[in-house]
């Protein structure tokens, strides 16, 4: 009985700290959305610089990508490995 | 104006297979319900005894993520032999998938010389060859029967385990599958596949990225000699301007921060995203087995490439800042 108990827990802590760690992904969403709104802006008005400019935006998503990245496998390492 | 000529079946061979496969798929999805897999994170042991024992490190074993990198080694080597082998013949233009990797090196060349300009022929065999690598073992989750066929093993842990159904016989060996439904006493079984993708296990990304951040503090030093140090240990304005001297001296020491969380983000983009897309994979796989996956099989075929062009075009602008140095750099 008892031990059910906390096993129970043991899931239910298990989740619910999966499910904040993602809390972190916000900031990497709303980097993304910064970056590449202001490389669709950049590509509008310069059309012939596109191609440099899809580079450097692909850049930068993957570095803000980086630290959703981070919690993301924060989540997966309390999910799968403890 | 000659019509085109008429195929024999309507719309073409290609369009009645993929219209078999989805049949087949809602067959086997009706005959073998999907069951949730288990996900683990460090890579399955699949060899009993250790492969080497290294001193200070300890056993060595032979685990699936391995057995995948060594498949993508194989097929790369194929790759290269194949080109060598139409180059050899002397013509201009080469065919096939030859063809596609010189227009695939070609582009990766000239990012590189846009980048690194003169010195982008020591560059590139780094970055081309760390895309290779990347993309060939991304793009192995999308193969069937990776992550899928293996050995049973006992469930055993916070594993859980299935019921057990055999197949038919392959010479003296049986053919089984995991199939959903109740436990008997004994426990039931998982499966530990032989190829899991290499990104999935953090050692794969972790010495990539130790080989790259690594190779670019060797060539800086190589390019501005014991003075690619002093963007780390900034004392060139410590004593003239004490005040701002300061302030530059510790953004030295950030710099040098920077070179280690390179390590970490490097990795962990990687790991981060094919272990991610993976257990997508499977997690829709197992709710909906028929048409769901192959939308998301398209995602993970672009995740892949944009992280194998990430990593290679990273390693690149942090090589080719590298070596610029002060002099001809923004100031």
């Amino acid at each position: 009985m008892e031990g059910d108990i906390v096993a129970a827990a043991t899931v239910l802590g298990k989740m619910i700290g999966a499910g904040l760690a993602m809390v972190g992904v916000i900031g990497g969403g709303i980097g993304i959305g910064v970056v590449a709104g202001g490389a669709v802006q950049a590509m509008a008005r310069n059309p012939d610089a596109s191609g440099m400019i899809q580079t450097n935006m692909i850049l930068g998503i993957a570095f803000a990508e980086a630290t959703a990245i981070y919690a993301l496998v924060i989540a997966l390492m309390i999910l799968f490995v403890f | 104006m000659t019509l085109a000529r008429r195929p024999k079946w309507r719309f073409g061979i290609n369009r009645w297979w993929v219209l078999l496969f989805i049949v087949l798929g809602v067959v086997a999805a009706a005959a073998w319900p999907p069951i949730r897999p288990h996900v683990q994170l460090p890579a399955e042991v699949i060899s009993a005894a250790p492969l080497i024992t290294l001193p200070l490190i300890g056993p060595i074993y032979l685990t699936n993520t391995l057995v995948a990198l060594l498949l993508a080694d194989v097929i790369l080597i194929g790759l290269a032999l194949t080109v060598r082998r139409s180059t050899a013949r002397g013509k201009m233009v080469l065919g096939g998938i030859s063809s596609a990797l010189e227009a695939l090196l070609e582009v990766l060349f000239n990012l590189t010389e846009s980048t690194a300009g003169k010195r982008a022929k020591r560059i590139f065999p780094w970055v081309a060859t760390i895309v290779l690598l990347v993309l060939v073992v991304n793009w192995m989750e999308l193969i069937p029967g990776v992550d899928s066929i293996g050995q049973l093993h006992p469930a055993e842990g916070a594993a859980e385990g299935h019921p057990v159904q055999v197949l038919g016989m392959l010479g003296s060996l049986p053919v089984v599958t995991i199939v959903k439904g109740a436990l008997e006493e004994s426990g039931g079984f998982t499966v530990v596949p032989f190829v899991r993708v290499a990104s999935t296990d953090l050692n794969f990304p972790l010495a990539l990225a130790l080989i790259s951040v690594v190779m670019t503090q060797i060539y800086g030093v190589q390019a501005l000699g014991a003075g690619y140090f002093g963007k780390f240990f900034n004392t060139r304005t410590l004593f003239n301007k004490p005040m701002f001297g300061a302030i530059d001296f510790g953004v030295g020491l950030l710099e040098l921060v920077s070179e280690f969380s390179k390590v970490l983000s490097f990795s962990f983009r990687l790991f981060g995203n094919i272990f991610a897309g993976s257990v997508l994979l499977f997690v829709m796989g197992s709710l909906v087995p028929v048409f769901v996956p192959s939308m998301f099989m398209m995602l993970e075929f672009f995740v892949g490439m944009i992280q194998a062009v990430v990593f290679g075009m990273l390693t690149l602008i942090f090589m080719s800042q590298a070596t610029a140095g002060h002099a001809e750099g923004a100031h």
